[in-house]
């Protein structure tokens, strides 16, 4: 039997702040904890050393403005560079599956980056799935979001690919940041049915969100034959956690992710440094490894104390007859869009950085494609945190783009260079793995 | 003048040592079932060449521990485990008589649940109806608190004066309760025959009218006292590669990337040392199947050495085992030293057996003695390269923990192959060649083992662990605990003073004081605890050794 990869890279001398929630100290207990545990000694694990992903890997997925460097400092890479370890560890078969223990965390990047969101400025999952498709031609992915904010950041990535299926459990975003992730979001015009969201009410427990991943993720999982599941790991809807308010326990989290089986699991948030952490992270790795977690639980665990209403399960059950609906008639949906839609569709989008108080307008332009999920256009303007404005274009071309999306996206980007109405251009050509950043006041392109 | 004894599991080497040169070398089978006197036979035909003159230290290295675990000879002790809730008992397959019983800490050191005092009475009678005299106590984390082991500590005392106990607390302050539980069994299992085997020894060289310091090898290449080894018997194991390890270092020059390769008769051991200090392994000494605490080398064992034999099954195998001694000294079959002696034109002993031998195995398949010679040659410094790169890899692959350590990653760069052992002359040069470095032998590299138990200081790493919004500090090894004087303004500089000063006290304790100035930090860790939006303190880690090294009076070797 293969062991399961661990790469735990708790980044010790990394904080947004000293007395930020993602400060030195989050995976410090976890730390003292699964090393005291000896776990890591056991032959159904195999641990990993950390590395730095590229500015190319980073550039793939997003539009990083003006540039990488300028957006992200080595810890990032580092975290980044980690999930590749393990996407690479898991691909070549030197696992059975594999878990990244990083931060920073990065399910509220989206795709383009002015700044930090949500605590994330790159999207770890993301870069990596990016990666698989390129370096080992995976095409169908599913993500499960397990973070209790919804992971907006990934939604907003992958919102036009009918060829990701993002599954997101969260909190109610009437409660709690980021304020999204309600049942009708849905996914975009091409790619309708494949942004599936859950959104659960606070102090839901073991209960209920085990029964929303038996009757409804892994149904649905099974119906969309992925390549590869990935779990964003997020350990905040933890009873304990101080930023949210849901009642899942470390033996839950054992019991998830023992169910839904990942491939890869990538760790997001969950504050709860002393009291969940630790004990979450031992759970996340017993069950992964396949080791008898019945004896694991936390110190103040009293089963007793959270018993899920008749009320929020009777709840939970319409939602997910709803969203299973939504589900099963996607490719009605999209046919029916492709019809009606002209040759693209444009919408306008104000996004949010809640970490460094940034406002960013977006025009989105996608185009209505009879063969793939179409190729994406975003003009986006923001001033940074550094006072600096920036109005840039930039084309993005999807992994799984037909020949016609292609020729169109890169024709696009050329007649943008001889237009020149932006400081900056960009080209994300994912087929031909292709990057391209065009300063326009100057005249370079540059090549990454 | 040092006397340096290296026991192994064949052969038993002894040094006289003086002034920059061996004066005398003795080399003896070893006997596995009298220790005591093939140590002593190797001292007394060392003895006389030392005349008149003092000795002023033996250090001798032994297989005692390592073979007291392999045959399982060691004293029947239960083991009692306090696991809390976390990974399933099987998991911890330590000993046959082991009990599990009700009890936690966590990694603050709170109690999140108390011993059942009924359940532990239980467990001790049980014991004591075995006719278990020795006990080992495990609790997790009880090295942020050791209540619990203290608590079963004083209830066995009460009730059961004659069992003794060893607690993990009192062994190591590392995190790792599994290696923590496994190291102090085996403290426990072995202390007795240890402090009997020892006794005798000691007793030996006061009969001879010698009154030099006696010293025992360590597996981290470092040496103890005799009392210290009292403690800490299972510190005594794999003290042979660390004492070829520490010879291949002190004929060598400092600073240098070195592998050092001790060729033996059918296994080879590599060891690496990076800028002079010898590479540790990351987990602890493997014994049996369990990780533990202890500190030593990293060595990666390779069934090849020079007395390998050689064999055809239609194709030329190079074998694990060896079938007497090697053709040129008179042995029946080829081996791999004479293929390199063939191959070279080494002139080791009678070449022409090694030709003639050679030439009966190739005509067997079918090939020229050269090209059986080349393809030995071939076969042994591939299987040694991919094993030393193995290493290289591992170390560079190491997990780390801080952006620093990633950006900077480290790359392991080859200055040179120290070549130990006697078919070392033979074997090194070749795959130093294929390495691209340089190759080091010496006149001493055969008795580098025993040069280097005679000439290696005492070891000592003290690590302290500070929780100043508990008010709490643990000094181990040894199991020390206090409260703070001054917490409240406590920095990272205070608590390496706080470390320092343990270790100086325990180098007075020791009889090491005059190494204590060498000793430098290789850990150190501060965090702010927060509690709500506001840092409520600190935590520190810290750790300070005195690394593996040579006497003063060690000023190399004269060449």
């Amino acid at each position: 039997m293969k062991p399961t990869g661990i790469l735990f890279f708790p980044a010790f001398d990394w904080a947004i702040s000293p007395t930020h929630p993602e400060r030195e100290e989050r995976l410090l207990y976890t730390r003292d904890q699964i090393f005291e545990e000896g776990i890591m000694d056991l032959p159904q694990i195999k641990e990993y050393h950390p590395r730095l992903a590229e500015i190319r890997d980073v550039a793939r997925l997003h539009f990083c403005i003006p540039t990488v460097e300028a957006q992200i400092i080595e810890a990032h890479l580092v975290s980044a560079g980690s999930a590749l370890v393990m996407a690479d560890a898991f691909m070549q078969g030197e696992v059975k599956n594999a878990f990244a223990i990083i931060r920073p965390p990065g399910h509220h990047a989206m795709t383009v980056s002015h700044g930090n969101r949500g605590f994330c400025n790159i999207n770890n999952e993301a870069i990596m799935i990016e990666y698989l498709r390129q370096k080992y031609g995976i095409k169908r992915v599913a993500i499960v979001d397990t973070d209790v904010h919804h992971g907006d950041g990934t939604q907003e990535i992958y919102w036009h690919d009918p060829d990701v299926l993002f599954i997101s459990f969260h909190q109610d975003g009437r409660t709690l940041y980021p304020g999204s992730g309600f049942m009708e979001e849905l996914g975009g015009p091409l790619a309708h049915g494949t942004t599936i969201n859950l959104p659960l009410a606070p102090k839901t427990t073991d209960a209920g969100i085990l029964y929303a991943i038996d009757e409804l993720i892994l149904p649905m999982l099974e119906d969309f034959k992925p390549d590869i599941v990935i779990n964003s790991a997020g350990q905040d809807n933890h009873y304990s956690d101080p930023l949210a308010n849901m009642a899942f326990s470390a033996r839950g989290y054992a019991e998830l992710n023992s169910r839904l089986a990942p491939d890869i699991a990538v760790l997001e948030g969950g504050y709860s440094v002393e009291t969940a952490l630790p004990y979450v992270n031992m759970g996340l790795i017993m069950a992964m490894a396949g080791i008898d977690y019945s004896n694991l639980r936390e110190p103040d665990y009293n089963p007793s104390r959270f018993k899920e209403s008749p009320r929020n399960m009777e709840y939970i059950k319409k939602m997910l007859a709803q969203q299973w609906t939504a589900y099963k008639n996607r490719e009605e949906t999209i046919a029916d869009n492709r019809k009606k839609s002209g040759n693209f569709i444009n919408y306008n989008k104000s996004i949010f950085y809640d970490t460094e108080y940034i406002y960013e307008d977006q025009i989105n332009h996608l185009r209505i494609c009879q063969n793939c999920g179409g190729f994406r256009m975003i003009e986006s303007r923001a001033h940074q945190r550094t006072g600096e404005h920036f109005h840039v274009f930039c084309i993005s071309i999807p992994a799984n783009a037909c020949q016609q999306c292609q020729e169109e996206g890169r024709a696009a980007y050329q007649d943008m260079i001889k237009k020149r109405p932006f400081d900056l251009l960009y080209l994300q050509d994912r087929v031909k793995d292709d990057l391209r950043i065009y300063k326009v006041h100057k005249d370079t392109e540059t090549v990454l | 003048m040092l006397i340096g004894i290296d026991v192994g599991g064949t052969y038993t080497d002894g040094v006289l040592f003086k002034q920059g040169a061996i004066i005398a070398t003795v080399k003896k089978p070893t006997d596995d079932m009298n220790l005591k006197n093939t140590l002593l036979e190797v001292l007394d035909e060392l003895l006389p060449s030392a005349g008149q003159q003092k000795i002023e230290r033996i250090v001798f290295s032994t297989t005692l521990v390592t073979n007291l675990l392999a045959t399982g000879r060691g004293e029947r002790t239960a083991l009692i485990m306090l696991p809390g809730h976390g990974l399933p008992h099987d998991a911890y397959d330590i000993c046959p008589d082991i009990f599990f019983a009700r009890g936690s800490v966590d990694f603050r050191g709170n109690v999140i649940e108390k011993l059942d005092q009924k359940e532990i009475d239980d467990i001790l009678d049980r014991i004591a109806a075995a006719d278990i005299k020795r006990v080992a106590v495990a609790a997790k984390f009880a090295n942020r608190n050791d209540i619990l082991e203290r608590e079963i500590q004083s209830r066995l005392a009460a009730s059961y004066p004659d069992i003794s106990v060893s607690i993990s607390s009192e062994i190591s302050n590392k995190l790792n309760f599994p290696r923590r539980a496994a190291t102090t069994y085996f403290t426990a299992m072995t202390v007795k025959e240890w402090m009997r085997f020892a006794a005798e020894i000691d007793k030996a060289i006061t009969e001879r009218g010698l009154d030099s310091e006696v010293h025992i090898l360590k597996a981290d290449g470092g040496t103890f006292s005799l009392d210290t080894s009292f403690r800490r018997p299972c510190e005594t194991v794999f003290s042979g590669p660390a004492a070829s390890t520490m010879g291949g270092l002190a004929l060598s020059q400092p600073n240098l990337n070195s592998v050092v390769l001790d060729i033996g008769g059918t296994t080879s051991d590599i060891a690496l040392i990076i800028a002079g200090a010898p590479l540790y392994a990351s987990k602890g000494a493997r014994l049996g199947q369990h990780y533990t605490h202890i500190s030593a080398f990293a060595v990666n064992s390779v069934a090849l050495g020079g007395d390998s034999c050689l064999d055809y099954d239609g194709e030329i195998k190079v074998q694990s085992f060896r079938r007497g001694a090697a053709a040129c000294f008179g042995g029946d079959y080829p081996t791999v030293t004479d293929a390199f002696n063939c191959k070279m034109d080494l002139g080791i002993g009678n070449a022409g057996q090694s030709a003639e031998k050679l030439q009966q195995l190739a005509s067997k398949a079918g090939i020229e003695s050269s090209e059986l010679c080349r393809q030995v040659v071939n076969i042994v410094i591939e299987r040694l390269v991919s094993n030393i790169e193995a290493m290289f890899r591992e170390w560079e692959n190491e997990p780390a923990y801080k952006v620093w350590e990633v950006v900077n990653r480290r790359k392991f760069k080859l200055d040179q192959i120290i070549g130990i052992g006697a078919a070392a002359t033979a074997i090194v040069p070749q795959v130093a060649a294929r390495l691209e470095v340089d190759s080091f032998l010496h006149d001493y590299s055969p008795v580098a083992n025993a040069l280097g138990a005679a000439v290696v200081r005492p070891t000592l790493a003290v690590e302290l662990h500070v929780d100043t919004p508990n008010n709490f500090f643990s000094v181990g090894p040894g199991g020390i605990r206090g409260s703070l004087s001054d917490r409240g303004g406590m920095q990272l500089g205070d608590a390496k003073n706080m470390a320092r000063q343990y270790l100086l006290d325990m180098c007075r304790e020791q009889g090491m004081e005059s190494y204590a100035s060498e000793s430098s930090f290789y850990m150190e860790e501060q965090f702010n605890i927060i509690s709500g939006w506001s840092r409520s303190g600190k935590i520190f880690d810290v750790g300070i050794q005195i690394a593996p090294g040579f006497i003063s009076e060690y000023k190399g070797v004269s060449s």
